[in-house]
């Protein structure tokens, strides 16, 4: 238990310190590192306390893919360096103490959630336990593809229609590339093609374009 | 028929006022002027009914007003009152449109005039006919407004809207009396209809009522108001300064309303609730008093005025008076017949005077006049049976209905009258005096106009001067004709009969034969004065002008009534509007209402302007407050 | 404070859960640092789910984190795509200057 509490703290303190730094830093790209770290640590935790498939998938998409689309458009867009910190510069000083106090309000109301309830253990469920045999993957499978089917299937919808949405919102086409479009090509009529004219000897043809 | 004559000039009016346009302005004078010389004729007609089969009818057009107690119709009631008043106005009217076809020629606006016209003479026509006192004042009111229309007329004129104005306010003044004094008579009859209410006078007679205070008795404090609302009709002392100042407009309109109907209207209104006024006595010595004042004071400032109008303007004023104190001291019939008579030559004076101001070309100014009597011959000749009829001169209209008031002032008796009837005989001389000056300065003497040579002025057209001649035909004949209907002892039973009232009958003595000539002699005796004065030896008036300076000033300056009220109630009057004005309505009413919300509206929108900042983090920002909020309130709870 | 209990795991979430709160509203740098920080609010979002399945034993706690995971993804791609498009557009992605909303 010791060693639990340990690493819990290590971990912790690393996913607190990460969360400040993604705001405070003055370099975007360090932004987004500190983020990535952030995903790590809090990924140890989770498979620490025994949800390791979810550990594993937040490593997998959130750092993988997330956190690397991130860093994609930081380095993609032309993000200026900040010549200070943003809470020592005068022109947003003034908005800091109350943005910490309103903070501060909610992180306490939190608090108070939590410090005021005891654990109710007659709160859980009978169905979905866990069972000690199989691992957390595979009891993850079990309930996901039998109960909650149709929310699987909507969330596929979901990232089908997030990935057509990105591709349309920064689809452009580039003016001075010469594409063929085939369909055009294959649907031209004679009478726009091929064009009679009479010649009288001698005279030449007058072509206009 | 009877109905035709009320309804014709409302016709004419209406379609000179809103076709005049399109009918073209030939049309106009003609139809409006052709139906009211109708109406002219059908009023003779009933006139004569009246005489000779005592034809006393009350005809009722519609309901008006059926409220409760309040009883109200539009109706004609002919009888011998409303017969007299019916011939004058339509005859003097229809005159004075014929005349105006040619005084007008060169006006613009010749169809809105004729619509005037005819609109004055219908609702003049409403108040003689009407039955109960609500129509009474809506004529009353309606020539009010008439009058307003015509004097201002040249509206383009300053003075002449100062003028209309200046009218309608004062007539206001007196309005307000006549109302309050209706609206008393409803409160103790239940009634506005005038047989009803002349039937229940008797039984109030001891009547009691607080007034501002006063206790007064009921009957006194009614005759007291109608006799206001009269005083600001027609013109008397305290209420007359309206009527010199009404010359601004065509002298046609001052022909009609300013002479012959109009100011009459108050005189009338006496005349027709005389079953009222009969019972106070002190109402009747009020009017007395007043009529006598006001017809030494005008006539007192005729003497020394320079414009032709305003002198026949007040000449008017002081014949009014002198018809209400014979109302005053009981002889109504008498005041009837002067007014009667005085509405044919006033009317001939005043259309003859414009005839001579179009001869000078727009000269109003009586020394600028002069020595024309060669030149235009017709309009001299009217003008002088006019200033013998208005004088008294023997034999002619004026001296029957003058000497007459002034006999039934003597024989009443009482101080009052005794009083009345000498005041009367010193105005007759200055009447005569001021008369007759006009004529000498303005037909005789030197030619005084710088303006126009005495080449250029010439008579005045035939569609002119037919009126004046049919005028003058009933200022010379009007009085003895119809002397003995209206004054004769017998006319008392046989033509008036209930349309007057008399408490005790007029007594039909004679005064001493030494009174009956006084007045004759002295008139007689005014010309050669007047010639003297004003011909002979110019520096005569002149020099008394000097020498009495202050009384000179006085008189010139209309016994300073105008400043006084100037002084007393226009310059209050007008420093309160401004005070009202300035903070009032612009700092109070309008800072609470409209500016002051819409600039609360546009601080308010320019501070919620800036929760729009486009900066998502703020927009965040507030979401996140909210969120806050909401968490602790579902906590607290 | 050395057994570790379900509190620990909430305060955790609770604290990242704040940060990334503030990160939304008191950055001055650029939009990508908001879209992070909406990261960081599902991550702690996140910690809370898995803490509650583990301790009750219930596996749909951890069924829904798979879930907001899918959505988070999602989201984020398409917010990166719109910071894209806007940039081509305006040229900044600064976030003072984003204030086109402004009325």
């Amino acid at each position: 238990m010791i060693a639990h509490a340990i690493f819990f703290y290590i971990f912790s303190i690393i996913a607190v310190i990460s969360a400040i730094m993604v705001t405070a830093s003055k370099n975007t790209v360090h932004s987004v590192f500190f983020l990535i770290l952030d995903f790590i640590s809090i990924s140890c935790l989770f498979i620490m306390i025994g949800a390791e498939f979810l550990g594993m998938i937040m490593l997998i998409v959130y750092v993988g893919a997330v956190a690397v689309l991130f860093l994609f458009v930081v380095m993609m867009l032309n993000v200026a360096q900040q010549k200070n910190q943003w809470f020592l510069s005068k022109s947003s000083s003034g908005h800091i103490p109350i943005g910490l106090i309103i903070s501060a309000i909610i992180f306490f109301e939190l608090i108070i959630v939590i410090g005021g309830w005891k654990y109710k253990p007659d709160l859980f469920s009978q169905n979905n336990l866990f069972e000690d045999q199989i691992s957390n993957t595979h009891s993850l499978g079990q309930v996901l593809y039998t109960d909650y089917i149709h929310i699987f299937q909507i969330s596929g919808m979901i990232l089908l229609v997030a990935m057509i949405g990105a591709i349309v919102l920064t689809y452009r086409r580039r003016d001075r590339v010469k594409t063929q479009s085939y369909l055009k090509q294959i649907s031209r009529e004679r009478s726009e093609g091929v064009e009679l004219k009479e010649v009288t000897s001698n005279e030449g043809v007058k072509i206009d374009d | 028929m009877e109905i035709s004559i009320i309804a014709l000039p409302l016709i004419a009016s209406i379609i000179s006022g809103f076709f005049g346009k399109i009918i073209g302005d030939r049309y106009s004078e003609i139809i409006t002027s052709l139906l009211v010389t109708i109406s002219a004729v059908f009023s003779g007609i009933v006139f004569y009914e009246v005489i000779q089969n005592q034809y006393e009818e009350n005809i009722v057009i519609a309901t008006w007003i059926n409220s409760g107690t309040l009883d109200v119709n539009w109706s004609m009631k002919i009888d011998s009152l409303s017969a007299i008043m019916l011939v004058v106005v339509t005859s003097v009217s229809s005159l004075v449109h014929i005349y105006s076809i040619g005084y007008m020629s060169h006006d613009p606006h010749k169809p809105r005039f004729m619509a005037y016209l005819s609109l004055f003479t219908f609702a003049m026509l409403m108040l003689v006919t009407s039955d109960n006192f609500i129509q009474l004042f809506f004529g009353w009111e309606g020539v009010g407004l008439c009058s307003y229309f015509l004097i201002g007329f040249w509206f383009k004129k300053d003075t002449a809207n100062a003028a209309a104005i200046k009218a309608f306010v004062v007539n206001r003044v007196g309005d307000f009396g006549f109302a309050l004094g209706i609206f008393l008579i409803f409160y103790l009859f239940g009634t506005v209809n005038y047989s009803e209410v002349f039937e229940q006078i008797p039984t109030i007679i001891d009547k009691k009522l607080i007034f501002l205070g006063l206790e007064l008795n009921a009957i006194d404090l009614i005759c007291l108001l109608l006799f206001i609302g009269a005083m600001g009709k027609s013109a008397q002392i305290f209420l007359h300064t309206w009527l010199p100042d009404a010359m601004e407009g065509p002298t046609p309109v001052s022909a009609l309303i300013h002479a012959a109907t109009m100011v009459t209207a108050g005189v009338f209104l006496v005349v027709r609730c005389s079953p009222i006024f009969e019972y106070s006595e002190l109402a009747l010595n009020i009017i007395t008093i007043v009529g006598m004042s006001t017809a030494f004071f005008a006539a007192t400032v005729a003497l020394v005025q320079t414009d032709i109008k305003k002198i026949i303007a007040y000449s008017t004023c002081s014949q009014l008076g002198y018809m209400f104190f014979a109302t005053g001291v009981g002889a109504y019939n008498v005041a009837m017949f002067h007014l009667f008579t005085h509405a044919f030559f006033k009317a001939l004076l005043f259309l003859g005077s414009g005839s001579v101001i179009h001869a000078f070309k727009d000269e109003q100014n009586i020394n600028n006049m002069g020595g024309v009597w060669k030149k235009i011959p017709y309009t001299y000749t009217l003008m002088i049976i006019g200033t013998l009829a208005l004088t008294g001169f023997p034999f002619l209209s004026g001296f029957y209905s003058k000497d007459a008031i002034i006999e039934f002032a003597y024989l009443k008796g009482n101080t009052v009258g005794y009083y009345a009837a000498g005041i009367g005989i010193l105005t007759a001389f200055l009447t005569s005096i001021y008369s007759w000056r006009l004529m000498f300065k303005t037909f005789h003497g030197e030619y005084n106009n710088k303006a126009i040579k005495i080449e250029e002025t010439h008579e005045s057209p035939l569609v002119m001067l037919i009126p004046l001649i049919l005028l003058a035909v009933g200022a010379i004949f009007a009085g003895v004709t119809f002397k003995e209907l209206f004054i004769g002892y017998d006319g008392l039973n046989y033509f008036w009969q209930d349309s007057i009232f008399f408490l005790e009958p007029l007594s039909s003595d004679h005064p001493p034969f030494w009174f009956l000539i006084l007045t004759p002699i002295l008139v007689i005796i005014s010309i050669p004065v007047a010639f003297y004065l004003f011909l002979k030896n110019k520096n005569l008036p002149k020099q008394i002008a000097e020498v009495n300076k202050p009384l000179y000033q006085f008189l010139i300056n209309k016994w300073y009534f105008d400043e006084l009220y100037d002084a007393v109630f226009v310059k209050s009057s007008k420093k309160f509007g401004l005070f009202l004005w300035k903070f009032f309505d612009l700092k109070i009413i309008d800072g609470f209402g409209p500016d002051g919300i819409s600039s609360l509206i546009k601080k308010f929108s320019i501070k919620a302007n800036k929760f729009q900042s486009g900066f998502i983090y703020q927009y965040a920002f507030i979401m996140l407050l909210g969120f806050s909020a909401l968490l602790t309130f579902l906590i607290v709870q | 404070m050395t057994e570790i209990g379900l509190g620990h795991y909430l305060t955790l979430g609770a604290v990242i859960f704040s940060i990334g709160v503030i990160g939304i509203f008191l950055n001055r740098k650029n939009i990508i640092v908001i879209l992070m920080s909406i990261e960081l609010i599902l991550l702690a979002v996140n910690i809370n789910l898995v803490s509650f399945s583990i301790y009750l034993g219930d596996l749909s706690g951890q069924v829904f984190t798979l879930f907001i995971l899918t959505v988070a993804a999602a989201e984020a791609a398409i917010g990166l795509a719109i910071i894209v498009v806007y940039y081509r557009n305006t040229g900044t992605i600064r976030v003072e200057e984003i204030d086109k909303l402004k009325g």
